[in-house]
């Protein structure tokens, strides 16, 4: 009786992609963003002059180029998720390095942002929008490493076999953590780069 | 999978609501149709993320919940913050 209760229960309900745990990870730091975002709101109450002055030095073509590429980069790690219930390991494994490669070209873009900002003598010190404009997105920075650090894990555990149609559990962890990178960074392309 | 809504429009409609606020910035113009614009166009390409790319379209009520709200949070918490400040 309780056996066919809780099978009813998951028929019902789809379980989570990927490893339990990786969603809780996800969570903790969507809520660690979510408080720095609505910090930033508020700071700028404060300092709304001087926001809407130095958003303005922005680069917004870097800021939507990178946009598009971790929407992108989100898209073909979908395509692996997909390939790889299909058990076409070798297209997933390609989606893969696809999607490390839109990671790639962010950072590429993101270090030129960077390199063009402290070349003007800009820091953490220059001032309150500086401060959470590099603090914010450097903090992003790190998670898209460590993001395509995972995918690469899993393209390499890829291709030595360790993931089919049965079992791709691996591959839907890694995949959920990277969608997560770019979540936030929807939110803070906008708040940082656009909204005044 | 839809022949029109699946993981290959919902890319194309991020992108296009990429562009289109990359243009309201250009237009440098704030005020309550730009913010809530932006706003919308952030929330919905979240949700798309959230509902076809991490796939918890019907996962447990507690997980979407939580994903949803957080995301309802953040962008209440923002749209008040721009909207409402002198």
């Amino acid at each position: 009786m309780l056996d066919s209760t809780a099978s009813h229960a998951e028929i019902e309900a789809k379980l989570l992609p990927g490893d339990l745990a990786i969603w809780f990870f996800i969570f903790m730091e969507l809520l660690v963003f979510g408080i720095f975002f609505i910090i930033y709101a508020v700071m700028r109450i404060q300092n709304i002059e001087l926001f809407n002055q130095y958003q303005l030095t922005l680069n917004r073509e870097l800021g939507m180029a990178n946009t598009l590429l971790l929407i992108t980069s989100s898209y073909f790690v979908a395509r692996a998720v997909h390939a790889i219930r299909l058990n076409e390991v070798k297209r997933c494994i390609q989606w893969l390095y696809a999607g490390l490669a839109g990671g790639a070209g962010f950072l590429i873009l993101k270090s030129l942002e960077y390199s063009d900002k402290f070349s003007a003598g800009i820091s953490l010190d220059t001032n309150t929008f500086y401060m959470f404009y590099l603090s914010l997105t450097m903090f992003h920075f790190l998670h898209v490493v460590l993001g395509m650090v995972i995918l690469l894990a899993v393209a390499i555990k890829a291709s030595r076999g360790a993931y089919s149609a049965e079992n791709h559990t691996g591959v839907e962890t890694g995949a959920s953590y990277w969608h997560m990178v770019d979540l936030v960074w929807v939110i803070l392309f906008p708040l940082v780069y656009i909204i005044r | 999978m839809k022949i029109t809504y699946n993981i290959h429009s919902v890319w194309a409609v991020m992108v296009l609501l990429t562009i289109a606020s990359y243009f309201i910035g250009e237009l440098g113009s704030g005020g309550l149709v730009a913010t809530v614009f932006l706003l919308l166009a952030a929330g919905l390409k979240a949700v798309f993320i959230i509902r076809d790319f991490m796939e918890l379209r019907g996962v447990s009520f507690l997980w979407r919940a939580i994903m949803y709200g957080w995301l309802l949070v953040v962008c209440f918490s923002i749209g008040i913050a721009y909207l409402f400040s002198p």
